[in-house]
Formats: structure tokens, C-alpha cells, sequence
């Protein structure tokens, strides 16, 4: 008689553990992070390890060299990375745009944070040119009016910082006022200037909102890294100076 | 079975028959051990889950300024084997932006983050805005590679080649409880280039969570509804962005939202409200693999158990 009431009931609470959903009664969360206390799964290192030694193979490929440190911290409104990296983006997107639009681009702006690591004195491999530009920033030449322009001269004088322009620019802070100048030539607020950003830039990073809305857009299909990359390549021995540019005169 | 019945003299009869019942239920399945005798029929869940890895398979070199020494996919596999070992009833998730971060991504495209990601029995991802980064063709041509499901409610990739590959949720069924897992993703215009999504809309997040949780929990009828999101956690009210606590507060039914897009490090899992006043867990892991979420979820099928409400301890 036992077993059968013991039996009963089993199957009783059985048949209701199907009809009734369970209740969630208690929720437990916690974060574990990934230490080196933790052992490695050797079937998973070892499968890593042909990728990562083609990798690392790669990523030491010599592509140039320079004579000199470049950083972005060696001037005080520019800097010997910031000014190369904007000529060279210059260099290499101008052929492009103008093939495409018969236009020339007036100059080239990026922001002082995307320069994301310097480069030691030396061979210049291709792991600096990732180090340099980690993402996948695409450039892209904006056309605006002189009003955006004038936004433009204004963002880089209350930022105050060395943001990378390229040669074309001359812009001279004094006690009561500034000189702006593209290729010598004062800003005509008749005309429209091409200007040479990343995408990035382009959607309002960093706040250059006066990117934002352009006159036109031009994608010109190039990634910054890889225009890194190709004139590194092509050049042998890299030569860059402060120039003054962007500078302070009292 | 002698230690039980001491222990037990003092009960009621019915509550005896009960217990002793349950006890020979578990042990006619076997090799349960003798905490099961406490805990009766409950049932447990365990969530793990990642965010943003970003191609970070090696561990942080020791010389990293933020971060020496911590990730490694080899050693995130270890985690989870562990605990896998430990409970079963697992789900391993990821919250998007796999690709892009190390020259792994740049090199192979994805193949080897899916690669690895299958070798440790990922259940189910959703797409991240840098999961875009090779185009629409890009993320497709790595897909032979992964061994899990691509979750996405609020991308219609109709239009594009990923048509069919993804879906918007999925429903896991482990240890006879029902999870619903659906995916949600941050408007790309202005984040991914056009010609990266192409054809892919993006359609309403909160508008689609609210749709989804009701199929999930009406017409799926899960116990468990987890939005897997690439939001973001939370933005400024000015903001027009949509973040995890945001969707919370604006939808009901769903009990975890794992997040991701905002490199959000918390302290510990946010416990917050929604549409209707009950507790939402909203997690997210900060990136590159440097932890790993989880979230161990207990039910409990006595009917008198049932209307104390749940604890949530974090």
C-alpha cells in the first residue's frame, strides 16, 4: 500500500511538473574576467598559432624608413606625424578625386586623436602603419562654403591643438584676430572648398560638425590605412618638418 | 535514505510523501547527487556571454598600458568548459562587433574569430555595426565558418545577400525550459558606410522588441525571454540614440538584455524596471574579451513556491 501511494504521487507530480511552467525564482548575475590565472585551452593555441605566426611575419614587413621620431606631440599647433599623415592623404587621394571630378582637393584635415601611436626612428613596418591607424576610416573629400569653412578656422583656434593639416593651410593666430590662407590665397566667399577628411570626421567625430551636411560628398574609395600603407611603400626614406602651418604669433 | 527520514520525522505526512517521492524520482534518473534533495525540482540556467571582442583572440601583452595580460580566447575556452562541466544547461551568446580590433580580422576577415567561436560551442550572436566593416558580402562569405546562429529582429536583410541567414530570434530548449533569444542592432546610417550595408534596413528597436517579446512569450510560450543587443547601454536624453536601459523601460516580458557597442564596464549586472514595473536585468561585459557575463537563472516548478516572486541577486 506504501509503494502504491509512493508510486501515485510520483507519477502525480510528474504529470504536473508538465502542465504547470516552472517559476523563475532566483537570478544570480555576475562578471568573471579573464585572467592569466586561467589556463589556456591547448587545442585552441595551437590552432591559433599558424595564423598569428603569418600574421606577426606580415605585420614586421619593412615598408620605409625614417631618419627621425614621428609624433604628434613634437609642435605645439602642429606635428611631424599629423603634418606627414595629411600631406600623404593629400598625395594620394588628389589623383583620384581629380580623375573623378576634374576638381583639385584644397586641402586636408583629420583630428589629433585619430593619430592613435607614434613611430620610432628606424625601419617603419607595417605593424606601425595598423598602430597608426587601427580602424577602418575611409577618406572622403567634403565641398563647403566659405561659411563652413569659416567654422572650420574656428574650431581649430578654440581647440587650440595640433589637429593635422596639410601644407596647404597657412593659419596664423595673433593677439587680435588670425590669417587663414589656402595655397597664399585668402578665403573667397564666393567660391566652395574641397576639403579632404575620413568618414569618420566626416559624421561628426570629434565634433567638426561643419563637416557635417557638405555642399557634396565625395567618397573617393580609399581607407586611410591603406593610403598609409602604399606610401610608405613608395617611399624609401620618409622627410617631413614642422613647417608652421597652424602657428602663434605674438 | 535513512538521514532523510530522520530529518523528515517531524513533517507533515503529505510533505513527506512529497519529498521522499521527488528523491525517488531523481534517483530512479540517476546520479543526481544529494543536493538534490534540497532543491527538489528545481531547474537551472546558466547564461555566458561576451560583447565587442573585436578580433582580440591573444591575450593583452604585459606591457599594455589598460589591460596586461587579460582576454585570450584559449583562455575564455577554459571558463566556459567549466562551467559547462558544472551545468549543461548553458547558452554561450555574444553581442556583436566580433570582427575588427587586431590584424587577425584584417588578415583572414573573420575566418578565425568564427572559427574559434565555434570551437567553444557559441549558441548564438548578434551583428555588431563593425560586423559590417567587410560589407554585407564580407560578413556572409565567413559564415560556412560559424557553428552558430546569427540573431538579428531589427536588420531586414531581404534585399541583401545575408537574406535567410540570419533570423530574429531562436528558441533553446534546455533541460525542458524554454529560452527565447532574439537579436537587436544600432542603426547603421552614419556608423557603417552605405556601401558596407547596402540594402539592410534597420528597423524600430523598441517597436520590434515589443513584437518580439510577445511572440516569445505568447505564442513561443518561453520562460526565459533574452534580447541579445547591439544598442549601446545608455545615451544622454538629448541623444535621439536607443540604448539597452532605454529599451528596457519601454518593453515588458523580456529578463535579460545582454548589451554591447558601448565598451560598457559595470560593476555588476543593472537591475531596472520595465514597461509594467518588474525587474529587468540589463548586463554588458565591457570588450575584447577581457570578461565574460554570466547569469545563472533558477526556476522552481512547486506550486507553492510560486507567488513569492523571484530574487535577483547581483
Amino acid at each position: 500500500m506504501k509503494k502504491f501511494i509512493i508510486l501515485f504521487f510520483t507519477i502525480t507530480l510528474l504529470f504536473s511538473c508538465k502542465n504547470k511552467p516552472p517559476h523563475l525564482i532566483r537570478i544570480e548575475g555576475k562578471q568573471l574576467p579573464i585572467t592569466e590565472e586561467i589556463n589556456s585551452v591547448r587545442a585552441i593555441e595551437d590552432y591559433i598559432e599558424p595564423y598569428k605566426q603569418k600574421v606577426e611575419k606580415e605585420m614586421t614587413a619593412v615598408l620605409s624608413f625614417t631618419p627621425i621620431e614621428l609624433n604628434r606631440d613634437d609642435g605645439m599647433l602642429e606635428s611631424s606625424l599629423g603634418n606627414l599623415m595629411a600631406d600623404l592623404s593629400y598625395q594620394k587621394a588628389n589623383p583620384i578625386f581629380n580623375s573623378r571630378t576634374g576638381e583639385n582637393i584644397d586641402f586636408a584635415m583629420f583630428n589629433f586623436g585619430g593619430i592613435r601611436a607614434g613611430i620610432a626612428k628606424g625601419n617603419i613596418t607595417m605593424e606601425h602603419a595598423f598602430n597608426l591607424m587601427p580602424f577602418e576610416n575611409e577618406l572622403v573629400v567634403v565641398e563647403l562654403t566659405s561659411n563652413k569653412i569659416d567654422e572650420l578656422v574656428n574650431y581649430l583656434i578654440t581647440e587650440n591643438k595640433a589637429h593635422p593639416l596639410s601644407k596647404q593651410v597657412n593659419l596664423i593666430m595673433r593677439e587680435n584676430g588670425f590669417d587663414f590662407k589656402i595655397n597664399k590665397t585668402p578665403i573667397d566667399t564666393a567660391k566652395t572648398y574641397f576639403v579632404l577628411t575620413s568618414d569618420y570626421l566626416q559624421n561628426g567625430g570629434d565634433n567638426m560638425n561643419f563637416f557635417k551636411n557638405p555642399v557634396n560628398l565625395y567618397k573617393i574609395d580609399y581607407k586611410l590605412r591603406n593610403a598609409i600603407i602604399d606610401y610608405f611603400k613608395e617611399t624609401d626614406t620618409i622627410k617631413v618638418k614642422l613647417d608652421g602651418r597652424f602657428k602663434r604669433k605674438n | 535514505m535513512e538521514d532523510l527520514k530522520e530529518k523528515t520525522k517531524g513533517m507533515k505526512r503529505r510533505n513527506f510523501i512529497q519529498k521522499t517521492t521527488t528523491a525517488t524520482a531523481f534517483l530512479t534518473l540517476g546520479g543526481l547527487s544529494l543536493q538534490s534533495f534540497n532543491t527538489k525540482t528545481t531547474k537551472h540556467i546558466t547564461i555566458l556571454h561576451t560583447n565587442d571582442t573585436h578580433s582580440h583572440i591573444d591575450p593583452f601583452p604585459s606591457s599594455h598600458a589598460r589591460y596586461a595580460n587579460k582576454g585570450g580566447v584559449a583562455r575564455r575556452a577554459t571558463l566556459v568548459e567549466s562551467i559547462r562541466n558544472e551545468n549543461p544547461n548553458t547558452l554561450l551568446l555574444d553581442a556583436g562587433d566580433i570582427f575588427q580590433g587586431t590584424p587577425y580580422f584584417n588578415f583572414y576577415g573573420g575566418e578565425l574569430e568564427f572559427k574559434l567561436m565555434s570551437m567553444l560551442k557559441y549558441d548564438a550572436v548578434t551583428i555588431g555595426n563593425h560586423d559590417f566593416d567587410n560589407g554585407v558580402d564580407g560578413l556572409y562569405a565567413q559564415l560556412p565558418h560559424a557553428k552558430f546562429d546569427f540573431l538579428s529582429a531589427n536588420y531586414d536583410f531581404t534585399d541583401t545577400i545575408l537574406n535567410t541567414h540570419v533570423k530574429p530570434y531562436k528558441v533553446f530548449i534546455k533541460d525542458d525550459i524554454k529560452i527565447g533569444i532574439f537579436g537587436l542592432g544600432i542603426e547603421l546610417k552614419g556608423l557603417v558606410g552605405e556601401k558596407n550595408y547596402k540594402e539592410t534596413k534597420y528597423l524600430n528597436p523598441i517597436e520590434i522588441a515589443q513584437d518580439m517579446s510577445r511572440i516569445l512569450k505568447d505564442d513561443e510560450q518561453c520562460d526565459l525571454v533574452i534580447c541579445l543587443s547591439h544598442l549601446g547601454y545608455h545615451y544622454k536624453p538629448e541623444s535621439k540614440l536607443i540604448g539597452d536601459l532605454e529599451l528596457a523601460s519601454k518593453t515588458k516580458n523580456i529578463d535579460l538584455i545582454i548589451g554591447g557597442h558601448t565598451h560598457t564596464f559595470l560593476p555588476k549586472p543593472t537591475v531596472t524596471k520595465n514597461s509594467i514595473g518588474e525587474n529587468v536585468l540589463v548586463n554588458q561585459v565591457g570588450c575584447y574579451g577581457i570578461n565574460v557575463g554570466r547569469i545563472d537563472f533558477y526556476f522552481d516548478e512547486d506550486k507553492n513556491k510560486a507567488s513569492k516572486g523571484k530574487s535577483i541577486i547581483v
